[in-house]
Protein backbone atom coordinates (compact mmCIF):
# COMPACT_ATOMS: atom_id res chain seq x y z
CA UNK A 1 0.00 0.00 0.00
CA UNK A 2 1.55 3.26 -1.05
CA UNK A 3 1.52 6.46 0.95
CA UNK A 4 -1.43 7.92 -0.87
CA UNK A 5 -3.56 4.89 -0.19
CA UNK A 6 -2.34 4.85 3.40
CA UNK A 7 -3.30 8.47 3.91
CA UNK A 8 -6.70 7.91 2.33
CA UNK A 9 -7.30 4.90 4.52
CA UNK A 10 -6.26 6.80 7.65
CA UNK A 11 -8.54 9.70 6.74
CA UNK A 12 -11.51 7.46 6.08
CA UNK A 13 -10.92 5.54 9.27
CA UNK A 14 -10.77 8.86 11.13
CA UNK A 15 -14.06 9.87 9.61
CA UNK A 16 -15.61 6.59 10.69
CA UNK A 17 -14.22 6.97 14.21
CA UNK A 18 -15.63 10.50 14.23
CA UNK A 19 -19.01 9.17 13.19
CA UNK A 20 -18.80 6.52 15.90
CA UNK A 21 -18.50 9.17 18.59
CA UNK A 22 -20.94 11.66 17.10
CA UNK A 23 -23.60 9.99 14.99
CA UNK A 24 -24.01 6.97 17.23
CA UNK A 25 -24.87 8.99 20.36
CA UNK A 26 -27.22 11.09 18.30
CA UNK A 27 -29.07 8.05 17.03
CA UNK A 28 -29.10 6.37 20.43
CA UNK A 29 -30.51 3.18 18.98
CA UNK A 30 -30.41 0.03 21.02
CA UNK A 31 -28.96 -1.72 17.99
CA UNK A 32 -26.75 1.02 16.62
CA UNK A 33 -24.14 0.67 13.87
CA UNK A 34 -20.58 0.20 15.07
CA UNK A 35 -18.38 2.47 12.96
CA UNK A 36 -15.22 1.30 14.75
CA UNK A 37 -15.75 -2.17 13.35
CA UNK A 38 -16.23 -0.73 9.86
CA UNK A 39 -13.07 1.33 10.26
CA UNK A 40 -11.21 -1.76 11.40
CA UNK A 41 -12.42 -3.68 8.34
CA UNK A 42 -11.30 -0.89 6.03
CA UNK A 43 -7.87 -0.87 7.62
CA UNK A 44 -7.49 -4.64 8.06
CA UNK A 45 -7.93 -5.50 4.41
CA UNK A 46 -5.15 -3.09 3.51
CA UNK A 47 -2.45 -4.08 5.98
CA UNK A 48 -0.70 -7.20 7.11
CA UNK A 49 -2.40 -9.47 9.63
CA UNK A 50 -0.03 -8.56 12.42
CA UNK A 51 -0.56 -4.86 11.86
CA UNK A 52 -4.30 -5.41 11.61
CA UNK A 53 -4.22 -7.25 14.93
CA UNK A 54 -2.34 -4.36 16.48
CA UNK A 55 -4.78 -1.79 15.09
CA UNK A 56 -7.63 -3.87 16.45
CA UNK A 57 -5.94 -4.11 19.80
CA UNK A 58 -5.45 -0.33 20.03
CA UNK A 59 -8.99 0.48 18.94
CA UNK A 60 -10.38 -2.10 21.36
CA UNK A 61 -8.24 -0.89 24.23
CA UNK A 62 -9.26 2.70 23.59
CA UNK A 63 -12.90 1.82 23.66
CA UNK A 64 -12.32 -0.34 26.72
CA UNK A 65 -10.92 2.60 28.58
CA UNK A 66 -14.40 4.00 28.85
CA UNK A 67 -15.80 0.75 30.23
CA UNK A 68 -13.70 -0.43 33.14
CA UNK A 69 -15.75 -3.55 33.77
CA UNK A 70 -14.68 -5.10 30.51
CA UNK A 71 -11.24 -3.63 30.18
CA UNK A 72 -9.28 -5.80 27.74
CA UNK A 73 -12.26 -7.72 26.38
CA UNK A 74 -12.82 -5.29 23.53
CA UNK A 75 -9.12 -5.33 22.74
CA UNK A 76 -9.15 -9.11 22.59
CA UNK A 77 -12.18 -9.18 20.33
CA UNK A 78 -10.88 -6.46 18.02
CA UNK A 79 -7.50 -8.18 17.79
CA UNK A 80 -9.13 -11.42 16.75
CA UNK A 81 -11.36 -9.71 14.23
CA UNK A 82 -8.63 -7.60 12.70
CA UNK A 83 -6.25 -10.50 12.36
CA UNK A 84 -8.94 -12.75 10.91
CA UNK A 85 -10.11 -10.20 8.39
CA UNK A 86 -6.61 -9.49 7.27
CA UNK A 87 -5.89 -13.20 6.92
CA UNK A 88 -9.11 -13.93 5.07
CA UNK A 89 -9.01 -10.99 2.72
CA UNK A 90 -7.14 -12.91 0.01
CA UNK A 91 -9.49 -15.86 0.25
CA UNK A 92 -12.90 -14.35 0.56
CA UNK A 93 -12.74 -10.60 0.21
CA UNK A 94 -12.77 -9.57 -3.34
CA UNK A 95 -14.38 -6.42 -4.38
CA UNK A 96 -17.81 -7.75 -3.60
CA UNK A 97 -19.75 -5.37 -1.45
CA UNK A 98 -22.24 -7.90 -0.13
CA UNK A 99 -19.41 -10.21 0.88
CA UNK A 100 -17.90 -7.34 2.79
CA UNK A 101 -21.25 -6.81 4.43
CA UNK A 102 -21.46 -10.47 5.39
CA UNK A 103 -18.04 -10.37 7.00
CA UNK A 104 -18.95 -7.17 8.75
CA UNK A 105 -21.95 -8.98 10.16
CA UNK A 106 -19.85 -11.89 11.34
CA UNK A 107 -17.18 -9.62 12.79
CA UNK A 108 -19.60 -7.44 14.71
CA UNK A 109 -21.52 -10.45 15.97
CA UNK A 110 -18.31 -12.09 17.18
CA UNK A 111 -17.34 -8.86 18.88
CA UNK A 112 -20.71 -8.68 20.63
CA UNK A 113 -20.49 -12.31 21.74
CA UNK A 114 -17.03 -11.80 23.20
CA UNK A 115 -18.10 -8.60 24.95
CA UNK A 116 -21.27 -10.12 26.37
CA UNK A 117 -19.47 -13.18 27.64
CA UNK A 118 -16.66 -11.10 29.10
CA UNK A 119 -19.01 -8.67 30.82
CA UNK A 120 -20.71 -11.51 32.74
CA UNK A 121 -23.70 -9.27 33.31
CA UNK A 122 -26.15 -11.68 31.70
CA UNK A 123 -26.60 -15.40 32.02
CA UNK A 124 -28.70 -18.17 30.62
CA UNK A 125 -31.74 -17.23 28.56
CA UNK A 126 -31.07 -13.53 28.90
CA UNK A 127 -27.59 -13.93 27.49
CA UNK A 128 -28.93 -16.14 24.73
CA UNK A 129 -31.62 -13.59 23.90
CA UNK A 130 -29.05 -10.81 23.87
CA UNK A 131 -26.72 -12.72 21.58
CA UNK A 132 -29.37 -14.05 19.23
CA UNK A 133 -31.57 -11.02 19.02
CA UNK A 134 -29.94 -7.77 19.94
CA UNK A 135 -26.37 -8.64 19.04
CA UNK A 136 -27.39 -10.07 15.70
CA UNK A 137 -29.58 -7.06 15.07
CA UNK A 138 -26.74 -4.72 15.92
CA UNK A 139 -24.48 -6.75 13.62
CA UNK A 140 -27.01 -6.47 10.86
CA UNK A 141 -27.31 -2.71 11.26
CA UNK A 142 -23.54 -2.42 11.26
CA UNK A 143 -23.34 -4.52 8.12
CA UNK A 144 -25.89 -2.35 6.39
CA UNK A 145 -24.08 0.82 7.45
CA UNK A 146 -20.77 -0.68 6.33
CA UNK A 147 -22.13 -1.66 2.94
CA UNK A 148 -23.50 1.84 2.45
CA UNK A 149 -20.18 3.35 3.52
CA UNK A 150 -18.22 1.10 1.17
CA UNK A 151 -20.51 1.93 -1.73
CA UNK A 152 -20.19 5.62 -1.01
CA UNK A 153 -16.41 5.45 -0.59
CA UNK A 154 -15.74 3.11 -3.52
CA UNK A 155 -14.27 5.86 -5.72
CA UNK A 156 -11.85 6.78 -2.97
CA UNK A 157 -10.84 3.33 -1.88
CA UNK A 158 -8.80 0.89 -3.83
CA UNK A 159 -8.71 -2.60 -2.43
CA UNK A 160 -5.40 -4.27 -2.95
CA UNK A 161 -5.12 -7.99 -2.94
CA UNK A 162 -2.46 -9.41 -0.67
CA UNK B 1 11.84 -14.89 -0.89
CA UNK B 2 10.42 -17.81 1.03
CA UNK B 3 12.53 -16.82 3.98
CA UNK B 4 11.11 -13.29 3.85
CA UNK B 5 7.60 -14.67 3.69
CA UNK B 6 8.26 -16.90 6.64
CA UNK B 7 9.68 -13.91 8.49
CA UNK B 8 6.64 -11.76 7.85
CA UNK B 9 4.36 -14.59 8.84
CA UNK B 10 6.31 -15.02 12.00
CA UNK B 11 6.22 -11.29 12.56
CA UNK B 12 2.46 -11.25 12.13
CA UNK B 13 2.10 -14.20 14.46
CA UNK B 14 4.26 -12.52 17.07
CA UNK B 15 2.27 -9.31 16.82
CA UNK B 16 -1.01 -11.19 16.99
CA UNK B 17 0.15 -13.26 19.92
CA UNK B 18 1.46 -10.19 21.71
CA UNK B 19 -1.83 -8.37 21.25
CA UNK B 20 -3.79 -11.39 22.46
CA UNK B 21 -1.50 -11.70 25.45
CA UNK B 22 -1.79 -8.03 26.29
CA UNK B 23 -5.54 -8.23 25.96
CA UNK B 24 -5.73 -11.17 28.32
CA UNK B 25 -3.41 -9.44 30.75
CA UNK B 26 -5.57 -6.33 30.58
CA UNK B 27 -8.57 -8.41 31.42
CA UNK B 28 -7.03 -9.93 34.50
CA UNK B 29 -5.27 -6.84 35.76
CA UNK B 30 -6.22 -5.83 39.28
CA UNK B 31 -8.12 -2.55 39.48
CA UNK B 32 -5.25 -0.60 40.99
CA UNK B 33 -3.07 -1.45 37.97
CA UNK B 34 -5.87 -1.29 35.39
CA UNK B 35 -7.03 2.18 36.31
CA UNK B 36 -3.74 4.04 35.56
CA UNK B 37 -3.61 2.46 32.12
CA UNK B 38 -7.24 3.23 31.35
CA UNK B 39 -6.92 6.72 32.82
CA UNK B 40 -3.91 7.55 30.69
CA UNK B 41 -5.78 6.38 27.61
CA UNK B 42 -8.84 8.47 28.52
CA UNK B 43 -6.73 11.55 29.09
CA UNK B 44 -4.74 11.22 25.88
CA UNK B 45 -6.05 9.18 23.00
CA UNK B 46 -9.69 8.95 23.96
CA UNK B 47 -10.11 12.48 25.35
CA UNK B 48 -10.95 14.20 22.04
CA UNK B 49 -13.29 11.36 21.18
CA UNK B 50 -15.04 11.70 24.51
CA UNK B 51 -15.43 15.41 23.91
CA UNK B 52 -16.96 14.63 20.54
CA UNK B 53 -19.34 12.22 22.23
CA UNK B 54 -20.21 14.81 24.86
CA UNK B 55 -21.00 17.33 22.14
CA UNK B 56 -23.20 14.81 20.36
CA UNK B 57 -24.93 13.98 23.62
CA UNK B 58 -25.59 17.69 24.21
CA UNK B 59 -27.04 17.99 20.73
CA UNK B 60 -29.22 15.04 21.39
CA UNK B 61 -30.25 16.39 24.75
CA UNK B 62 -31.13 19.74 23.19
CA UNK B 63 -33.08 18.01 20.47
CA UNK B 64 -34.98 15.88 22.95
CA UNK B 65 -35.59 18.90 25.17
CA UNK B 66 -36.98 20.86 22.23
CA UNK B 67 -39.11 17.90 21.31
CA UNK B 68 -40.39 17.61 24.87
CA UNK B 69 -41.08 21.34 24.89
CA UNK B 70 -42.96 21.04 21.64
CA UNK B 71 -44.93 18.12 23.00
CA UNK B 72 -45.70 20.10 26.14
CA UNK B 73 -46.88 23.03 24.02
CA UNK B 74 -49.02 20.71 21.94
CA UNK B 75 -50.44 19.17 25.08
CA UNK B 76 -51.24 22.60 26.47
CA UNK B 77 -52.77 23.67 23.18
CA UNK B 78 -54.82 20.51 23.08
CA UNK B 79 -55.93 21.04 26.65
CA UNK B 80 -56.78 24.67 25.88
CA UNK B 81 -58.75 23.57 22.84
CA UNK B 82 -60.71 21.14 24.97
CA UNK B 83 -61.58 23.73 27.59
CA UNK B 84 -64.59 25.24 25.73
CA UNK B 85 -65.94 21.77 25.05
CA UNK B 86 -65.56 20.81 28.68
CA UNK B 87 -67.12 24.07 29.78
CA UNK B 88 -70.07 23.53 27.46
CA UNK B 89 -70.49 19.98 28.70
CA UNK B 90 -70.22 21.19 32.27
CA UNK B 91 -72.84 23.84 31.66
CA UNK B 92 -75.14 21.33 30.04
CA UNK B 93 -74.78 18.88 32.90
CA UNK B 94 -75.50 21.72 35.32
CA UNK B 95 -78.64 22.52 33.38
CA UNK B 96 -79.63 18.87 33.49
CA UNK B 97 -79.09 18.87 37.25
CA UNK B 98 -81.21 21.98 37.53
CA UNK B 99 -83.98 20.42 35.47
CA UNK B 100 -83.79 17.28 37.57
CA UNK B 101 -84.11 19.24 40.80
CA UNK B 102 -87.15 21.05 39.39
CA UNK B 103 -88.81 17.90 38.13
CA UNK B 104 -88.07 16.26 41.50
CA UNK B 105 -89.50 12.90 40.47
CA UNK B 106 -90.71 10.88 37.53
CA UNK B 107 -87.81 11.35 35.15
CA UNK B 108 -85.14 9.06 33.76
CA UNK B 109 -81.84 10.57 32.67
CA UNK B 110 -80.43 9.10 29.48
CA UNK B 111 -77.64 9.65 27.05
CA UNK B 112 -78.77 10.49 23.53
CA UNK B 113 -76.85 8.74 20.78
CA UNK B 114 -77.40 10.23 17.36
CA UNK B 115 -79.23 7.68 15.18
CA UNK B 116 -77.31 6.03 12.38
CA UNK B 117 -75.44 9.17 11.51
CA UNK B 118 -77.75 10.07 8.67
CA UNK B 119 -79.18 13.55 8.74
CA UNK B 120 -82.57 12.37 7.54
CA UNK B 121 -83.08 10.01 10.44
CA UNK B 122 -84.41 12.51 12.96
CA UNK B 123 -84.22 9.81 15.58
CA UNK B 124 -82.02 9.32 18.57
CA UNK B 125 -81.08 6.26 20.51
CA UNK B 126 -81.45 6.60 24.25
CA UNK B 127 -79.18 4.71 26.60
CA UNK B 128 -82.08 3.69 28.85
CA UNK B 129 -84.93 1.32 28.19
CA UNK B 130 -87.84 -0.40 29.80
CA UNK B 131 -85.65 -1.66 32.62
CA UNK B 132 -85.20 1.93 33.66
CA UNK B 133 -88.91 2.67 33.43
CA UNK B 134 -89.19 4.15 29.95
CA UNK B 135 -92.43 3.39 28.13
CA UNK B 136 -93.63 4.06 24.62
CA UNK B 137 -94.78 7.61 24.00
CA UNK B 138 -92.75 8.83 26.94
CA UNK B 139 -91.67 12.43 26.55
CA UNK B 140 -88.07 13.33 25.95
CA UNK B 141 -87.12 16.76 27.20
CA UNK B 142 -83.98 18.78 27.70
CA UNK B 143 -83.36 21.80 29.90
CA UNK B 144 -84.23 23.97 26.91
CA UNK B 145 -87.52 22.27 26.08
CA UNK B 146 -89.09 19.59 23.92
CA UNK B 147 -86.77 17.06 22.32
CA UNK B 148 -89.11 14.36 21.09
CA UNK B 149 -91.05 11.27 22.01
CA UNK B 150 -90.08 7.66 22.63
CA UNK B 151 -91.33 5.34 19.94
CA UNK B 152 -89.64 2.00 20.52
CA UNK B 153 -88.50 0.62 23.84
CA UNK B 154 -86.06 -2.21 24.42
CA UNK B 155 -84.97 -3.42 27.84
CA UNK B 156 -81.78 -1.43 27.77
CA UNK B 157 -82.25 0.97 24.87
CA UNK B 158 -85.02 3.01 23.38
CA UNK B 159 -85.53 4.93 20.18
CA UNK B 160 -87.12 8.35 20.11
CA UNK B 161 -88.20 10.62 17.31
CA UNK B 162 -86.92 14.17 17.35
CA UNK B 163 -89.05 17.25 16.89
CA UNK B 164 -87.94 17.37 13.28
CA UNK B 165 -89.33 13.93 12.54
CA UNK B 166 -92.24 14.08 10.06
CA UNK B 167 -94.50 12.29 12.55
CA UNK B 168 -93.91 14.81 15.31
CA UNK B 169 -96.88 16.95 16.40
CA UNK B 170 -97.52 18.93 19.54
CA UNK B 171 -100.35 21.24 20.46
CA UNK B 172 -98.87 24.60 21.33
CA UNK B 173 -99.73 28.08 22.44
CA UNK B 174 -98.14 31.43 22.83
CA UNK B 175 -96.83 32.54 26.19
CA UNK B 176 -99.84 34.77 26.87
CA UNK B 177 -102.29 32.13 25.72
CA UNK B 178 -103.64 34.33 22.95
CA UNK B 179 -102.71 32.03 20.08
CA UNK B 180 -103.05 28.28 19.82
CA UNK B 181 -101.95 25.96 17.07
CA UNK B 182 -100.24 22.74 16.16
CA UNK B 183 -96.46 22.59 15.96
CA UNK B 184 -95.07 20.28 13.33
CA UNK B 185 -91.77 19.99 11.48
CA UNK B 186 -91.05 22.53 8.81
CA UNK B 187 -90.64 20.62 5.58
CA UNK B 188 -89.33 23.04 2.95
CA UNK B 189 -91.08 22.85 -0.35
CA UNK B 190 -94.14 21.13 1.05
CA UNK B 191 -96.38 24.13 1.02
CA UNK B 192 -94.38 26.95 -0.41
CA UNK B 193 -93.87 25.57 -3.88
CA UNK B 194 -90.11 25.40 -3.59
CA UNK B 195 -87.98 22.36 -4.09
CA UNK B 196 -86.28 20.71 -1.12
CA UNK B 197 -83.02 20.05 -2.93
CA UNK B 198 -81.58 23.39 -2.03
CA UNK B 199 -79.05 23.26 0.79
CA UNK B 200 -80.60 26.40 2.18
CA UNK B 201 -83.90 24.65 2.43
CA UNK B 202 -82.22 21.54 3.81
CA UNK B 203 -80.79 23.62 6.62
CA UNK B 204 -84.31 24.84 7.34
CA UNK B 205 -85.38 21.25 7.79
CA UNK B 206 -84.68 21.48 11.51
CA UNK B 207 -87.13 24.35 11.95
CA UNK B 208 -90.71 23.97 13.11
CA UNK B 209 -94.06 25.38 12.04
CA UNK B 210 -96.89 26.59 14.22
CA UNK B 211 -99.93 25.93 12.07
CA UNK B 212 -103.59 26.66 12.49
CA UNK B 213 -103.22 29.87 14.45
CA UNK B 214 -106.47 31.89 14.20
CA UNK B 215 -106.16 34.76 11.79
CA UNK B 216 -106.93 37.32 14.47
CA UNK B 217 -103.95 36.14 16.56
CA UNK B 218 -100.60 37.56 15.64
CA UNK B 219 -97.25 36.58 17.09
CA UNK B 220 -94.18 38.75 16.99
CA UNK B 221 -90.75 37.36 16.17
CA UNK B 222 -89.04 36.23 19.33
CA UNK B 223 -92.22 35.10 21.04
CA UNK B 224 -91.80 31.80 22.85
CA UNK B 225 -94.22 29.02 22.06
CA UNK B 226 -95.07 26.42 24.71
CA UNK B 227 -96.88 23.13 24.65
CA UNK B 228 -100.51 23.79 25.51
CA UNK B 229 -101.36 20.43 27.01
CA UNK B 230 -104.39 20.11 24.75
CA UNK B 231 -102.96 17.26 22.72
CA UNK B 232 -103.03 14.85 25.62
CA UNK B 233 -99.42 13.74 25.32
CA UNK B 234 -97.32 16.76 26.08
CA UNK B 235 -98.26 18.53 29.29
CA UNK B 236 -98.72 22.25 29.32
CA UNK B 237 -95.77 24.57 29.58
CA UNK B 238 -92.80 22.93 27.89
CA UNK B 239 -90.93 25.34 25.60
CA UNK B 240 -91.21 24.23 22.00
CA UNK B 241 -89.68 27.03 20.00
CA UNK B 242 -89.29 30.71 19.29
CA UNK B 243 -91.19 32.52 16.56
CA UNK B 244 -89.00 33.54 13.65
CA UNK B 245 -91.75 35.01 11.50
CA UNK B 246 -94.92 34.30 9.62
CA UNK B 247 -94.81 32.24 6.47
CA UNK B 248 -97.36 32.29 3.70
CA UNK B 249 -99.26 29.11 3.05
CA UNK B 250 -102.31 28.10 1.11
CA UNK B 251 -104.39 28.16 4.27
CA UNK B 252 -106.05 31.51 4.03
CA UNK B 253 -108.14 31.14 7.18
CA UNK B 254 -105.23 30.61 9.57
CA UNK B 255 -101.72 31.86 10.13
CA UNK B 256 -98.60 29.74 10.05
CA UNK B 257 -95.48 30.76 11.89
CA UNK B 258 -91.93 29.52 11.46
CA UNK B 259 -90.30 28.50 14.74
CA UNK B 260 -86.74 27.99 15.79
CA UNK B 261 -86.70 24.94 18.08
CA UNK B 262 -85.88 25.60 21.69
CA UNK B 263 -83.42 22.71 21.65
CA UNK B 264 -80.43 22.86 19.38
CA UNK B 265 -80.29 19.42 17.73
CA UNK B 266 -76.50 19.51 17.71
CA UNK B 267 -76.45 19.81 21.49
CA UNK B 268 -78.72 16.90 22.25
CA UNK B 269 -76.46 14.72 24.35
CA UNK B 270 -78.06 14.27 27.75
CA UNK B 271 -81.83 14.22 28.02
CA UNK B 272 -84.56 13.46 30.51
CA UNK B 273 -87.36 11.02 29.76
CA UNK B 274 -90.54 11.82 31.64
CA UNK B 275 -92.57 8.94 32.95
CA UNK B 276 -96.28 8.96 32.01
CA UNK B 277 -97.24 9.64 35.64
CA UNK B 278 -94.98 12.67 35.76
CA UNK B 279 -96.35 13.98 32.49
CA UNK B 280 -99.94 13.70 33.62
CA UNK B 281 -99.24 15.35 36.95
CA UNK B 282 -98.25 18.58 35.21
CA UNK B 283 -95.04 20.50 34.92
CA UNK B 284 -95.99 23.75 36.58
CA UNK B 285 -92.98 25.88 37.48
CA UNK B 286 -90.51 23.40 36.02
CA UNK B 287 -89.48 25.74 33.26
CA UNK B 288 -88.92 29.29 34.47
CA UNK B 289 -91.31 30.87 32.01
CA UNK B 290 -94.33 28.88 33.08
CA UNK B 291 -94.97 31.13 36.07
CA UNK B 292 -94.84 34.16 33.87
CA UNK B 293 -97.18 32.46 31.39
CA UNK B 294 -99.78 31.92 34.05
CA UNK B 295 -99.31 35.35 35.56
CA UNK B 296 -99.52 36.91 32.13
CA UNK B 297 -102.71 35.02 31.43
CA UNK B 298 -104.13 36.06 34.78
CA UNK B 299 -103.08 39.65 34.09
CA UNK B 300 -104.84 39.62 30.74
CA UNK B 301 -108.00 38.21 32.29
CA UNK B 302 -107.91 40.71 35.16
CA UNK B 303 -107.35 43.59 32.78
CA UNK B 304 -110.29 42.45 30.68
CA UNK B 305 -112.49 42.15 33.75
CA UNK B 306 -111.62 45.63 35.00
CA UNK B 307 -112.30 47.15 31.60
CA UNK B 308 -115.67 45.41 31.48
CA UNK B 309 -116.49 46.61 34.96
CA UNK B 310 -115.47 50.17 34.09
CA UNK B 311 -117.56 50.16 30.92
CA UNK B 312 -120.59 48.83 32.81
CA UNK B 313 -120.22 51.47 35.50
CA UNK B 314 -119.87 54.20 32.91
CA UNK B 315 -122.99 53.00 31.11
CA UNK B 316 -124.98 52.90 34.30
CA UNK B 317 -123.82 56.40 35.22
CA UNK B 318 -124.80 57.68 31.82
CA UNK B 319 -128.23 56.15 32.19
CA UNK B 320 -128.62 57.73 35.58
CA UNK B 321 -127.56 61.10 34.24
CA UNK B 322 -130.03 60.82 31.39
CA UNK B 323 -132.85 59.96 33.77
CA UNK B 324 -131.91 62.79 36.12
CA UNK B 325 -131.88 65.36 33.37
CA UNK B 326 -135.20 64.03 32.07
CA UNK B 327 -136.65 64.30 35.53
CA UNK B 328 -135.42 67.86 35.88
CA UNK B 329 -136.86 68.84 32.51
CA UNK B 330 -140.21 67.30 33.23
CA UNK B 331 -140.29 68.92 36.66
CA UNK B 332 -139.45 72.32 35.23
CA UNK B 333 -141.97 72.08 32.44
CA UNK B 334 -144.79 70.17 34.01
CA UNK B 335 -144.39 70.96 37.64
CA UNK B 336 -145.01 68.32 40.23
CA UNK B 337 -146.53 65.89 37.77
CA UNK B 338 -143.09 65.38 36.38
CA UNK B 339 -141.97 63.58 39.49
CA UNK B 340 -144.66 61.03 39.00
CA UNK B 341 -143.56 60.56 35.39
CA UNK B 342 -139.97 60.19 36.50
CA UNK B 343 -140.93 57.50 38.92
CA UNK B 344 -142.67 55.66 36.18
CA UNK B 345 -139.54 55.94 34.00
CA UNK B 346 -137.39 54.74 36.85
CA UNK B 347 -139.45 51.61 37.05
CA UNK B 348 -138.53 50.70 33.50
CA UNK B 349 -134.83 51.65 33.58
CA UNK B 350 -132.71 49.15 35.51
CA UNK B 351 -130.18 50.73 37.78
CA UNK B 352 -131.98 54.02 37.99
CA UNK B 353 -132.56 55.05 41.55
CA UNK B 354 -135.64 56.71 42.87
CA UNK B 355 -135.61 60.40 42.25
CA UNK B 356 -136.16 62.58 45.26
CA UNK B 357 -139.11 64.82 45.07
CA UNK B 358 -137.24 67.92 46.06
CA UNK B 359 -134.00 69.00 44.42
CA UNK B 360 -132.39 65.97 42.80
CA UNK B 361 -128.60 65.55 43.09
CA UNK B 362 -126.78 65.90 39.77
CA UNK B 363 -125.00 62.86 38.37
CA UNK B 364 -121.20 62.76 38.78
CA UNK B 365 -119.81 64.17 35.57
CA UNK B 366 -116.52 62.36 35.88
CA UNK B 367 -118.15 58.97 35.49
CA UNK B 368 -119.85 59.83 32.25
CA UNK B 369 -118.34 58.67 29.03
CA UNK B 370 -117.90 61.45 26.54
CA UNK B 371 -120.25 60.13 23.86
CA UNK B 372 -123.01 59.19 26.29
CA UNK B 373 -122.66 62.54 28.01
CA UNK B 374 -122.93 64.34 24.71
CA UNK B 375 -125.91 62.22 23.75
CA UNK B 376 -127.56 62.95 27.07
CA UNK B 377 -126.84 66.64 26.71
CA UNK B 378 -128.29 66.66 23.23
CA UNK B 379 -131.45 64.97 24.49
CA UNK B 380 -131.65 67.34 27.38
CA UNK B 381 -131.18 70.36 25.16
CA UNK B 382 -133.94 69.15 22.85
CA UNK B 383 -136.28 68.63 25.75
CA UNK B 384 -135.34 72.02 27.09
CA UNK B 385 -136.13 73.50 23.73
CA UNK B 386 -139.51 71.84 23.84
CA UNK B 387 -140.02 73.00 27.40
CA UNK B 388 -138.93 76.53 26.47
CA UNK B 389 -141.43 76.57 23.67
CA UNK B 390 -144.09 75.44 26.06
CA UNK B 391 -143.03 78.04 28.53
CA UNK B 392 -142.79 80.57 25.79
CA UNK B 393 -146.15 79.64 24.76
CA UNK B 394 -147.28 79.77 28.33
CA UNK B 395 -145.56 83.04 29.17
CA UNK B 396 -146.68 84.63 26.00
CA UNK B 397 -150.26 84.02 27.00
CA UNK B 398 -149.61 85.18 30.51
CA UNK B 399 -147.92 88.41 29.58
CA UNK B 400 -149.87 91.40 29.16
Amino acid sequence: MNWSATIRTVLLCSVLVFLHYTLRPLLAWRAAPDFLIIALLLAAVRVRPGVAAMIGFLIGLASDSLALGTFGAGALAMTLIGFSWSKLKAVFFADHVLLNGFFLFLGKWAYEIVMNVAERRMQGAELLMQILVWSSLSAFVTAVAGVLALMALRPVLETRAA
Amino acid sequence: MARAARFTNRFDAVLFGGCILLSLVSMVLPPNLREPVAGSLRRSLVAPLVRLQQGAERWRGAYLSAQREELRRDTLALAAARVPTLEAENERLRQMLGLGSKLQWGFIPAQALQGRGRVEDFTITLSAGSNAGIRERSLVVAPEGVVGMVQTVDPTLSLAILFAHPDFRVSAMSADGSAFGIVQPHIPGSGTGTTPESSHLQSERWLLELRGVPFRSTLKPGAVVYSSGLGGIYPRGIPVGVVLGEIKTTEAWARTYLLRPSVNPAEISSVMVLTPQRATSGLTNVWANIGSVDSAARGVVAAGDSLARQAAAAEAAARRAAIDSAVRDFRDSAGRDTARVADSIAQFVPGARAIPRATPAPAPPAARPADSTARVRRDTAARRARADSTRRDTTTGARP
